[in-house]
């Protein structure tokens, strides 16, 4: 059972030697995960918000609508981009498909449900009278919303550490949608995904920490900046 | 004088349920009113009515000498000039400062007017040298204290307590309803509710008396008399 104790010692190997490589998938990961969590948040965040406080008829079909779009399979996504992007698609013209914005319109759709759909059942359970108040207090409609919004930024960020989670976890859209260009679109999930059917098991499980370390740190700074 | 508020057919109902129903009333500014009746007469929603918070679903409701349109566009206006104090309150996370503060804001009031009134509101309330402290670690009696110097530091034309004195200690109670008695001099309409019968005995104040049931009836007891001067556009 040398092959955790191998693989641990080639994650260290790669973190100190400064792979080029693997310094590029973790980059590529990184600004690829982080747009389209900000662009999903930008999305999904005022829709859960305005679906939590408005009552309007179809409402249950949307929720139910989002919570099938939660389990959505990444290929899925991929597909369906991958052929709107397609040299034959309708935005085939862009040149888009196999770049990291690709991968961004991909991810974003996969995180806008989740960061939707737990902003709405955070919201759901605020309490009832910080929107009075705030309205009794002076605010029109849109500075009431602000301040729930506000008051519930724990719940919030919840949901946008969800959706974090998800894009930079996830390999289908990276793959279908990236391509797992060397240097350009290869993101640390593919490349694990590739090394692994190298059979270079110890490559791809250092991987796999590096990536569990990216992801523990950009965790401890959200929560770092929860805390303030 | 002048009527701050007319009520002409109010009904309101939860579900089936008729929770307020109120033929007539009229509330005249610069005027202390008690509001009683026992739990479940609709005391909390004439208040929420009185705040333009929550449209009753029949009859008008003139303020201001105005028709409460209900709509999102004449409700903001109307509203700058009311405020209610909520029976248990709600205070926002973060400091009392930023509490106090928050009508204020929104206002566009800041600096030292807005410093100015924020010591005066908590001074009035006993809690001066309270403003750094966190909304979130403070009795129950303190909170009801926080929300009343929020509730005061805006000056607004109406004022609307639901039960105030309820948790506060009784020498608090002494000077809030000391406090309260001044206002309607200085220009403020007061309407609060309160289960202690010797509030409706404090001098210069009317009594609303809504009774339970779907015959709810709102009759006015002493210097609350019909004026005919003033009428709704």
């Amino acid at each position: 059972m040398d092959f955790f104790s191998d693989s641990l010692r080639t994650a260290f190997e790669l973190i100190v030697s400064h792979d080029l490589d693997v310094i590029s998938a973790v980059q590529v990961s990184i600004i690829v995960s982080i747009c389209s969590t900000v662009i999903a948040t930008l999305f999904g965040v005022p829709v859960g918000v305005a679906i939590a406080v408005t009552e309007f008829p179809g409402k249950r079909a949307i929720i139910t609508l989002l919570n099938t779009l939660m389990a959505l399979p990444t290929v899925v996504v991929g597909l369906f981009v991958y052929s709107l992007l397609s040299r034959q698609g309708p935005l085939g013209g862009f040149g888009l498909l196999f770049t990291p914005r690709a991968m961004i319109i991909g991810q974003t759709l996969l995180a806008i449900p989740i960061i939707t759909n737990i902003t709405m059942s955070a919201l759901k359970g605020a309490d009832t009278r910080i929107i009075p108040t705030a309205q009794t207090l002076g605010a029109t409609h849109l500075e009431s919303m602000l301040q729930l919004v506000i008051e519930m930024r724990f719940g919030i960020m919840a949901a946008v550490i969800a959706g974090f989670g998800r894009v930079i976890a996830e390999v289908g859209v990276a793959m279908m949608l990236g391509g797992n260009i060397r240097g350009f679109t290869r993101t640390m999930t593919t490349a694990i995904a590739m090394e692994t059917g190298k059979g270079e098991f110890a490559q791809g499980l250092a991987l796999g920490l590096i990536l569990m370390g990216v992801a523990l740190t950009v965790n401890m700074a959200l929560n770092v900046l929860q805390q303030r | 004088m002048s009527i701050c508020y007319r009520l002409n057919g109010i009904r309101t109902n939860y579900g089936s349920r008729i929770v307020l129903e109120i033929e007539e009333l009229e509330i005249l500014s610069r005027h202390l009113y008690m509001l009683t009746g026992p739990n479940g007469a609709g005391k909390s929603t004439l208040l929420s009515h009185l705040a333009l918070l929550v449209a009753p679903n029949k009859g008008s409701l003139c303020f201001g000498g105005e028709t409460v349109l209900w709509n999102d566009r004449t409700l903001l206006g109307l509203r700058r000039d009311v405020t209610l104090l909520h029976q248990s309150p709600y205070l926002f996370d973060g400091s009392v400062a930023s509490n106090v503060g928050y009508g204020l804001k929104l206002r566009g009031i800041s600096g030292d007017e807005l410093k100015f009134r924020m010591e005066k509101a908590l001074d009035l309330v006993g809690l001066a040298g309270f403003e750094k402290r966190a909304a979130r670690e403070l009795s129950g009696g303190e909170v009801q204290r926080v929300a009343l110097a929020r509730a005061l530091a805006l000056q607004t034309k109406v004022l609307l307590l639901d039960e105030p004195l309820s948790n506060v200690d009784q020498a608090t109670a002494r000077k809030v309803e000391e406090l309260l008695l001044a206002l309607p001099a200085q220009g403020t309409t007061v309407v609060m509710t309160s289960h202690d019968p010797d509030h409706t005995r404090l001098p210069g104040c009317s009594v609303i008396r809504l009774a339970v049931g779907g015959q709810t009836q709102a009759r006015c007891t002493r210097s609350c008399a019909p004026d005919a001067g003033a009428s709704c556009r």
